[in-house]
C-alpha cells in the first residue's frame, strides 16, 4: 500500500513551518552538554562505588593517580574482629528486619483506613516520627532511657537492636501500608462473606497478597541496619562493634586501603541479600 | 432469589424484623470499630511507647533537669556556653542550606534531563540512582578522600598536568569536604520524587505548548514547573530533612576542624559522658528536625490529595 509519492510535488507549506534545521553550531553544543551531564553523572555517582572496588584490591594507593599495584592482601589480613563484627551485623540485621516487618506488618493491618483522624492519626504520625528524628538524637534516647534501672540494657546487643528497630520501623510501616490497596479490602470482604473467620482471611486472602511487600520491607530493613552508623555509635555496648563502626575506627586512625576491603565486603552482602530477597518479587501490573 | 427481591411479606412484623436486623448489624459495626480503637490503643502503649515516645520524653525531660534534680536550664546554658560550641547552630544551618540547597538544584536539573532529554545510558543511570540510596553515606565520604584528599586521584593528577610543587587540593576536611559529600549523597533522593511527579505529567500539554510556540525555558517554567512543583518541593524538603539529620559523613570528614550539631551532641555524650548537656543539644536538634518533618507531611498530604 506503499504511495510512491513524486518527488517533485511537494506539500504546500508555510514558510515559517518548515521542519526545524538546527545549526551545525548548535548541534555540536547540545552534544557537547549532553556528554557532559553523561560525565557529570558517572563522575559524582558511580565513581564512589569504583573507587571502594578499586582501593580494596590495591596494593599500595598513595601519591598516585592508580593504584600502584593489586593484591588481595587486605582481604587476607582481615582478622577475627573483623569478620566478628561482619556476622555481629549481618546477625542484627537479619533479625530488625524481621521485628521491622512483622511489626510494620501489625501496625499496617491495624491502621489500615483509620489513619486520618482520631486515635489512629496520632498512632500513624508516632509511628513515621522516627523518620524526622536525628539518629544520633533517636540513639542518644534511647541511652538516656535505657542505661539504668529500671530495665538497664546498656551493656547488651539489644540495645542496638532496639536504636535500629525504631529508626526501621517507619520504613517497614510504609512498605505494608502501602501494599493494602482497596482492590485487596473488596477481596477481604468477598473472603469474610463467605463466611471465613477473621484468622483464615489473614492467611489465606492478606498475607499471600503482601508477599511482595513484605520481601520489600525485609530487604530495605536488612539494607538500612548494615549501614546504620549514628545511632549504633551512640549508643553501642563495650566489645560490641558492626561493620560500620569498624570501618569507621579505621578511617579515622587512616588505614584507608583495609576499611575498604571491608566496606566491599559489606557491600557485597548487602547487595547479595537485596538481590536475594527481593530478586523475585514480580513487577507489580502496570494498568 | 425471588423470595430476596420480592418481599413476601410486606407487614409490621417484616419491618420490625427488618429494623431488628440492621440495629444488629450496627451495633456489630460499633463494636467491631471499638475492638479496632482499643486494638490501635494498645500497639500505641506495647510497641510505640517503648521504641518512640518514652525515649524522646525521657530525653526532654533529662534535658530540663538541674544540677541537682530540680526543673532548671542548665543543661542548655552549659550546650551553649562551651566555647567550642558557639555558633554551632549558624554553622549546621549554614552547611545545611548550601549542601542540601545545592543538591537540590542538581537533583532538580538531573531528573528533567534524565526525563526530557534522555542520554545513552539514561535508564542505567536511573537503575544506579535507585541502587545508590542503599549506600552507607559515610562510605561516600570514604571514598572522596580517595578522589579528592590531598594525596588522592584527582588532586595527583592537577599536580601532574600543572606541574605543580604540592598537591593542588586541600579542602576535603572541613567545611567543603562536607558539603561535597552531602551534595553527592542526597541528589539522588531528589531526583526520585521529581522523576515520580514529571512521570505523572499530561504530555499533551507539553506538545501543546510547543505548538502554540513556546520555546524550552518558556515550557519549563510556565507548564512544568507549576504542574511538577508538589513532587518537587516535597523531594527538596526530604532532602532538606535528610541532611540535617546526616551524621557519618559529619563524622568521617569533619569532626577534626567542623563542630556541628550532631557532632557536638555525639561527643559530649559518648567523650565527656555529659548526658544532660547533650540531651539539651539534642532537644534543639529535635525541634529543628521535627519542624521540617512536620512540613514535608503538610506538603506530601497536600500532593497526595491535589493527584485525586
Amino acid at each position: 500500500m506503499a504511495v510512491e509519492l513524486d518527488p517533485t510535488v511537494l506539500p504546500v507549506m508555510h514558510k515559517r513551518a518548515r521542519p526545524v534545521q538546527r545549526s551545525l553550531l548548535t548541534r555540536v553544543a547540545g552534544g557537547v552538554f549532553m556528554a557532559f551531564a553523561a560525565l557529570l553523572c558517572f563522575w559524582l555517582f558511580v565513581l564512589p562505588v569504583v573507587v571502594v572496588a578499586l582501593s580494596s584490591v590495591a596494593a599500595h594507593w598513595s601519591g598516585t593517580m592508580l593504584p600502584d599495584g593489586f593484591s588481595m592482601r587486605w582481604f587476607e589480613r582481615l582478622g577475627s574482629s573483623d569478620f566478628d563484627a561482619l556476622s555481629t551485623s549481618l546477625e542484627i540485621g537479619f533479625g530488625v528486619a524481621v521485628l521491622g516487618t512483622i511489626l510494620g506488618l501489625w501496625l499496617a493491618l491495624a491502621l489500615e483506613g483509620r489513619d486520618r483522624r482520631g486515635l489512629g492519626a496520632l498512632v500513624d504520625t508516632i509511628a513515621m516520627m522516627p523518620n524526622g528524628v536525628p539518629s544520633v538524637v533517636l540513639g542518644l534516647a534511647v541511652l538516656i532511657a535505657y542505661h539504668k534501672r529500671p530495665l538497664d540494657l546498656s551493656s547488651s546487643a539489644a540495645i542496638v537492636v532496639f536504636v535500629q528497630l525504631a529508626l526501621v520501623l517507619p520504613f517497614c510501616y510504609r512498605c505494608a501500608a502501602a501494599a493494602l490497596r482497596p482492590e485487596l479490602t473488596i477481596l477481604r470482604e468477598a473472603a469474610a462473606s463467605l463466611g471465613a473467620p477473621p484468622a483464615m482471611v489473614l492467611r489465606r486472602v492478606v498475607l499471600p497478597q503482601l508477599v511482595p511487600a513484605i520481601r520489600a520491607s525485609l530487604a530495605l530493613g536488612f539494607a538500612l541496619s548494615l549501614g546504620e552508623l549514628g545511632a549504633t555509635l551512640t549508643v553501642y555496648p563495650p566489645g560490641f562493634a558492626t561493620v560500620p563502626i569498624v570501618v569507621v575506627g579505621q578511617v579515622e586512625r587512616g588505614y584507608y586501603l583495609p576499611a575498604s576491603a571491608l566496606s566491599l565486603i559489606l557491600l557485597l552482602v548487602s547487595l547479595a541479600a537485596l538481590l536475594l530477597i527481593a530478586a523475585r518479587v514480580p513487577r507489580r501490573r502496570t494498568d | 432469589m425471588s423470595s430476596l427481591s420480592t418481599p413476601d411479606s410486606p407487614d409490621a412484623l417484616g419491618d420490625a424484623r427488618r429494623a431488628a436486623t440492621f440495629a444488629s448489624h450496627a451495633a456489630a459495626v460499633r463494636r467491631r470499630e471499638r475492638a479496632a480503637q482499643w486494638h490501635l490503643l494498645f500497639l500505641a502503649v506495647v510497641v510505640l511507647g517503648p521504641l518512640v515516645i518514652y525515649p524522646l520524653v525521657r530525653l526532654v525531660l533529662l534535658s530540663l533537669t538541674g544540677p541537682h534534680g530540680g526543673f532548671g536550664f542548665q543543661a542548655y546554658g552549659n550546650f551553649f556556653g562551651n566555647p567550642e560550641t558557639r555558633g554551632v547552630v549558624g554553622t549546621t544551618l549554614w552547611i545545611l542550606f548550601a549542601s542540601a540547597g545545592l543538591a537540590s538544584l542538581l537533583g532538580v536539573a538531573l531528573a528533567s534531563l534524565l526525563f526530557f532529554k534522555p542520554f545513552p545510558g539514561a535508564r542505567l543511570v536511573t537503575r544506579f540512582l535507585e541502587l545508590f540510596v542503599a549506600f552507607p553515606s559515610f562510605l561516600v565520604a570514604f571514598t572522596l578522600i580517595f578522589l579528592y584528599g590531598s594525596q588522592g586521584s584527582v588532586s595527583i593528577g592537577l599536580q601532574r598536568l600543572f606541574h605543580l610543587q604540592a598537591p593542588p587540593l586541600d579542602f576535603l576536611f572541613g567545611v567543603g569536604g562536607v558539603i561535597l559529600a552531602e551534595v553527592v549523597f542526597y541528589a539522588p533522593f531528589v531526583v526520585r520524587p521529581t522523576l515520580a511527579s514529571f512521570a505523572t505529567l499530561d504530555m499533551r500539554l507539553i506538545e501543546a505548548a510547543r505548538s502554540l510556540g513556546a520555546n524550552g525555558l518558556m515550557v519549563a517554567f510556565k507548564v512544568i514547573l507549576p504542574l511538577a512543583w508538589p513532587g518537587i518541593a516535597a523531594g527538596t524538603i526530604l532532602c532538606f530533612l535528610l541532611t540535617l539529620n546526616e551524621f557519618g559523613i559529619l563524622l568521617v570528614l569533619g569532626s577534626a576542624h567542623l563542630i556541628t550539631l550532631p557532632v557536638a551532641i555525639y561527643s559530649s555524650a559518648t567523650v565527656d559522658l555529659d548526658l544532660p548537656t547533650a540531651a539539651a543539644g539534642a532537644v534543639v536538634m529535635l525541634m529543628m528536625s521535627l519542624s521540617l518533618y512536620a512540613l514535608y507531611r503538610q506538603v506530601n498530604r497536600r500532593k497526595v490529595r491535589g493527584a485525586r
